[in-house]
């Protein structure tokens, strides 16, 4: 199934929380040590989420990722990835959203 | 005054009437017409100088030979055409014709003197396709000829009222003689251009320090070692028509700055200033385009890196390159220096360049969108790859003058005051 992440950047404090819920490992560096969180979506989610997010985009040409999401939004997913120590947390990000 | 040579080898123009008194004379009785930014902005770049040696608004033959020839009437090199277009309602309502003298008026002040030589039309496709290899609506410069009104307004221009320049902008806003000042004012024999639309991260840094070594080259080293360099580099900041998306000018301009203020860059070697000018995209054309107003702004060299000036696939990574190989020795007083991306190499553990390093299967390369993608969450990025006070400059722009984002939003385009106003003569 193909994914297509949102990018969530992780600092020392993020850091921290992922080794607590055990997913440190899933954190990839990508720039000069700088690391992120890929967070998975499906084809279907992609078009939600860019949907709810106007200013949202995927970013065809160089990162093949859902880029410009705001630093709230991203910042609920990380923390929905920790309470569910689990990146596959997408449909219920969305499904929180669409309800409100 | 006196003269000054810009591109071509000709008399930098400089078309303005800086008495009050003398210009509400000179505009006495005359017809006004309203223009908008981007006219006023070409009006301000004509009189000031930035596109000499031209006049005022091209008439057709220059547009002409522009598109079909990448020159001028009298063979002065010059890629993208300086319009003044008008709808027929427009020439109708203000019964505008040649031979024509009209006040240019913007946000109701004067602004400037035309003398309408000519009123023609133009294909605009055809110019589309010769200026910019293509007459698809998503390159943005092609939309903009495409969506030029009916007819075009030739003729020379005067500027009777000075723009005043908001904050934080004004002292950045240089004239191609105030910048021709300060670099006599610095001891600088060898100026080379950093052209830019973004906040700088360490890759711009190198492009900068690539470019200036090569500028340089075999000068003597003697009074840079005694704190007074001879070779400058100049942060010419572009400022003009913005997308959503984009870094707002004021976190662009103020970052910048910000390398020289914290030490970055030395004071002695780095300047910053904003040229006004609605980006084209037109690529190798536009790399032509931007050497031409640096030269009249009295530098010698220009860095040029991949994909100068471009947007999407229309161009070649190097087109704007090999454009330069393809003008006729001398007829540019400026000297291309060409430069290749930089990028983060974790087994060197530093930046370095692609054309040096040999770890290329673990090279980390720097991204438009990564960075943006850093900066939105809110990250403060490691020293190596974003200058922390940088960091906190763009953070600062953004709460003073971003509402909030250092990216252009509606909001931005809806609430930002203009770069510049004009106020009553």
């Amino acid at each position: 199934m193909a994914t297509y992440p949102i990018n969530i950047w992780i600092n020392e404090e993020r850091f921290e929380k992922l080794q607590k819920a055990g997913l440190a490992d899933m954190a990839i560096e990508v720039l000069a040590g700088m690391k992120v969180l890929p967070v998975p979506t499906t084809e279907k989610q992609k078009d939600e989420v860019l949907k709810l997010f106007p200013t949202a985009k995927f970013d065809t040409a160089t990162t093949k990722s859902i880029e410009l999401l705001p630093r709230k939004v991203k910042d609920k997913i990380f923390d929905l990835v920790i309470l569910k120590k689990s990146l596959n947390v997408m449909d219920e990000f969305i499904g929180s959203y669409l309800k409100k | 005054m006196a003269s000054i040579i810009g591109h071509g080898g000709k008399d930098l123009v400089e078309r303005i009437v800086s008495n009050k008194e003398e210009a509400k004379k000179k505009i006495r009785g005359l017809k006004e017409l309203p223009v908008n930014r981007q006219l006023a902005t070409e009006t301000i770049s004509i009189a000031y100088g930035f596109f000499s040696p031209l006049e005022g608004f091209m008439k057709r033959g220059e547009v002409d030979s522009t598109c079909k020839r990448m020159i001028l009437a009298d063979g002065t090199v010059w890629s993208i055409p300086i319009v003044f277009d008008a709808s027929n309602q427009e020439v109708a309502d203000y019964n505008l014709k040649e031979g024509d003298t009209v006040l240019l008026s913007f946000n109701s002040n004067p602004l400037a003197i035309f003398e309408i030589e000519e009123v023609f039309t133009y294909n605009k496709a055809e110019m589309a396709q010769d200026v910019y290899g293509t007459k698809d609506e998503k390159h943005p410069g092609a939309k903009r000829t495409l969506t030029y009104k009916d007819k075009f307004l030739g003729g020379k221009i005067t500027l009777v009222n000075l723009p005043k320049v908001r904050e934080p902008f004004t002292p950045y806003f240089l004239t191609p003689r105030e910048h021709r000042e300060r670099f006599k004012e610095k001891g600088w024999e060898r100026i080379v251009a950093h052209q830019t639309r973004n906040v700088p991260h360490t890759g711009h840094e190198w492009l900068m320090k690539h470019a200036w070594m090569a500028t340089h080259g075999e000068l003597s080293m003697e009074e840079t070692e005694g704190g007074k360099a001879i070779t400058g580099i100049l942060v010419n900041c572009i400022t003009g028509e913005k997308r959503v998306g984009d870094y707002i000018d004021e976190a662009m301009v103020l970052a910048q700055e910000g390398l020289r203020k914290y030490g970055y860059f030395r004071d002695d070697i780095h300047m910053v200033s904003l040229t006004f000018w609605d980006m084209r995209y037109a690529g190798p054309k536009e790399a032509i385009h931007h050497a031409i107003i640096r030269t009249n702004l009295g530098l010698t060299h220009h860095m040029f890196g991949r994909d100068h000036a471009g947007v999407g696939t229309y161009y070649h990574p190097y087109e704007a390159h090999r454009i330069f190989k393809k003008i006729p020795e001398g007829s540019l007083r400026i000297t291309p220096i060409f430069v290749l991306e930089w990028l983060y190499c974790p087994v060197c553990g530093e930046v370095t360049s692609i054309g040096l390093c040999g770890h290329k299967d673990k090279h980390q390369p720097y991204s438009g969108t990564l960075i943006r993608s850093i900066i939105m969450d809110g990250i403060k990025p490691t020293l190596l790859i974003f200058r922390p006070e940088i960091f906190d400059i763009v953070a600062e722009s953004a709460e003073k003058y971003g509402f909030g984002s250092p990216f252009v939003t509606n909001e931005y385009l809806e609430k930002a005051p203009p770069a510049f106003t004009v106020e009553p003569l």
